[in-house]
């Protein structure tokens, strides 16, 4: 017979069906699948929600704030001082501040021959870092004629809304930059026609935005005024959830939109639903394979015997401990592998479900799905590999 | 490996006067491949401990063991194991069989680590030490002289320079133990190895040996 494992594993096996055993495979294979469930499933809520909030971009929320109109202040002036900016500014929970400058002067739009429209407007802009949309066009210089206008998404959708029984067109978000918009720009000290053109969309913010080199230029030319008096406040924040984030905009009696993130409650809720699963699926990982090692030092306990022999006759300790660990390989294999299918298995039936736009998910599960997976089979076969050295050298 | 050297060797549990005429306690034997040494020795006195310290089971000694230029001492388990592979073979006094194992699963479970002879060669020994019939029997149902035959066989599946011998014949006859020193003397022959013997006394059917008393 050759020197393999299998011509002395009766020597060290002396028990085929042990209750501990099975039990730490059954717990292993649910620790394990509870774990990739989980990351899978975060992922998916991650890539899903992500795709559909505007608010979110590199990591951050980008939200808005405005002072509470109350009976007791309306009237007053509630627009954010330089000393509010600055207090904001100061919050560790928020990481940028913009104000939404207005115009001080009077605009007047009209939309030419195509749509016969014309209202008093009002115009808005902030730093482009906190557009959503920022095409290169949306720049301004004195001298120019065009001014580049950023559209909400929500106001062309209101406009749809109403242009039927107006008697207007409806736009497209592709048709609407086509559309020539004529700026009457009026004040005391002058009066000067310009052409708006919409270069973008927005979905983040609710105005009309123009170039701040545009607000500061025209506020000047016909008001002589450029103070900053802004009513909203868009703020950067790493989660707008954040309860002392939210507290604090409480406190300072600002008002904030909470429908506007209620996206990030229930992914942050959902996130941290399937966290909880995770973490609980490691505690049933480090269970299984602390009940899978009691196994272990039992089972060479009982061949204590027969192993310090073989070590006499000449058997090598590393290629005994080795020899050993190896025989559970395939068993931990097939645990990762089964997991790996299963968790294949709920990932397709979660792309299933009504809800779930399968356009932004990949069938294939995700990389980080994998590394867990192969992490895990070298840490059970690290772990089992120095558990059995350790016994052995207690026997030596 | 070339030879075997005992410097100062005394047991850690053995009382100083109890040394003074042994010849082996607190002197310097160099032991060479190719030769043979007759330990002689009462029981009680140390001989199997001697084995044992010169084997590496036991380090409750002072003084050294060196395999060639290496004091065993500074050996790892790992290197030890190697050693026992080719180097070093024993037949134990209390023998060490697998019981629940049969007589040629003893056998072969030491012929795999380095096989020196063929599986057939099995046989052949236990035909000629009288045991061919129990090869496929349990070692624990065999009888302690049989098992000391297997022990024997066992010893001999492996290349070895040395060949550590603790009372191997003590439950044979004069017929047997006749049959199984001359198969361990072919085996050594054939290897150039080197015998250590240890034993109650001399026995008259040895040859060539060097005798030291205990």
């Amino acid at each position: 017979m050759p020197l393999t494992y299998k011509n002395i594993e009766p020597l060290i096996i002396t028990e085929k069906n042990s209750f501990s055993k099975w039990l730490g495979y059954f717990g292993l294979g649910i620790g394990v699948l509870l774990l990739l469930v989980s990351i899978q499933m975060f992922v998916n809520i991650q890539q899903l929600l992500q795709e559909n909030n505007p608010r979110k971009s590199g990591g951050y929320d980008f939200i808005s704030i405005s002072k509470t109109i109350t009976n007791a202040n309306m009237g007053k002036d509630n627009t954010f001082t330089t000393s509010d900016l600055a207090a904001l500014k100061n919050q560790p929970t928020i990481q940028g501040v913009a104000p939404l400058i207005s115009n001080k002067f009077r605009v007047r739009a009209t939309a030419g021959d195509i749509i016969p429209f014309s209202t008093d407007l009002f115009l808005e802009s902030i730093d482009n870092n906190f557009i959503d949309t920022v095409p290169p066009t949306f720049t301004w210089q004195p001298g120019q004629m065009v001014v580049p206008i950023i559209f909400s998404s929500d106001f062309l959708e209101m406009y749809n809304v109403f242009a039927p029984a107006q008697g207007l067109p409806q736009l497209s978000p592709k048709t609407i930059s086509s559309v020539n918009i004529i700026l009457e720009c009026s004040g005391p000290y002058g009066t000067q026609n310009f052409k708006g053109n919409i270069v973008a969309l927005s979905d983040r913010i609710n105005s009309l935005l123009v170039p701040k080199s545009f607000m500061n230029w025209s506020n000047y030319r016909f008001m002589q005024d450029t103070s900053v008096h802004a009513s909203r406040v868009y703020i950067k924040t790493k989660d707008a959830n954040d309860p002392k984030l939210i507290s604090y905009l409480e406190q300072q009696n600002y008002h904030l939109n909470k429908e506007k993130i209620k996206f990030s409650r229930i992914k942050s809720i959902l996130q941290n639903i399937v966290s909880a699963l995770g973490v609980f699926g490691i505690f049933v990982i480090v269970l299984a394979l602390m009940l899978f090692s009691f196994y272990l030092q039992l089972m060479i306990a009982k061949s204590k015997d027969n192993l310090r022999l073989l070590l006499t006759l000449g058997y090598s300790p590393d290629w005994l401990a080795k020899s050993v660990a190896k025989t559970w390989l395939p068993v931990y294999l097939s645990i990762i592998v089964g997991a790996l299918i299963l968790t294949e298995i709920l990932h397709l039936l979660f792309m299933q479900l009504s809800f779930v736009n399968t356009a932004n998910l990949s069938f294939v599960l995700n990389w980080s799905v994998w590394l867990t997976a192969i992490f895990l089979f070298g840490l059970t076969l690290f772990i089992n590999l120095n558990l059995v050295k350790k016994e052995l050298k207690t026997i030596l | 490996m070339m030879r075997i050297e005992l410097r100062n060797v005394t047991p850690d549990y053995i009382e100083k006067e109890k040394w003074d005429a042994s010849q082996i306690w607190e002197k310097t034997i160099t032991i060479n491949k190719g030769e043979h040494l007759h330990i002689v020795a009462p029981s009680g006195s140390g001989k199997t401990s001697l084995i044992h310290f010169i084997y590496g089971l036991r380090k409750d000694y002072s003084g050294s063991v060196y395999y060639d230029n290496t004091d065993i001492k500074n050996l790892s388990v790992e290197s030890f194991s190697v050693f026992r592979q080719n180097k070093i073979s024993i037949i134990f006094q209390d023998l060490r069989l697998f019981e629940n194992q049969t007589v040629k699963e003893n056998i072969e479970i030491k012929r795999i680590l380095d096989p020196y002879h063929k599986p057939e060669a099995i046989t052949e020994m236990a035909k000629k030490l009288g045991i061919e019939k129990k090869l496929n029997q349990l070692a624990k149902k065999c009888s302690y002289g049989e098992q000391q035959r297997i022990a024997i066989i066992r010893a001999l599946m492996q290349p070895f320079d040395f060949l550590l011998l603790d009372e191997p014949y003590s439950h044979l006859d004069d017929e047997n133990r006749k049959k199984a020193m001359e198969l361990i003397y072919e085996e050594c022959e054939k290897r150039n190895a080197a015998m250590v013997f240890a034993d109650l006394k001399a026995l008259d059917f040895l040859k060539d040996e060097r005798i030291v008393y205990l």
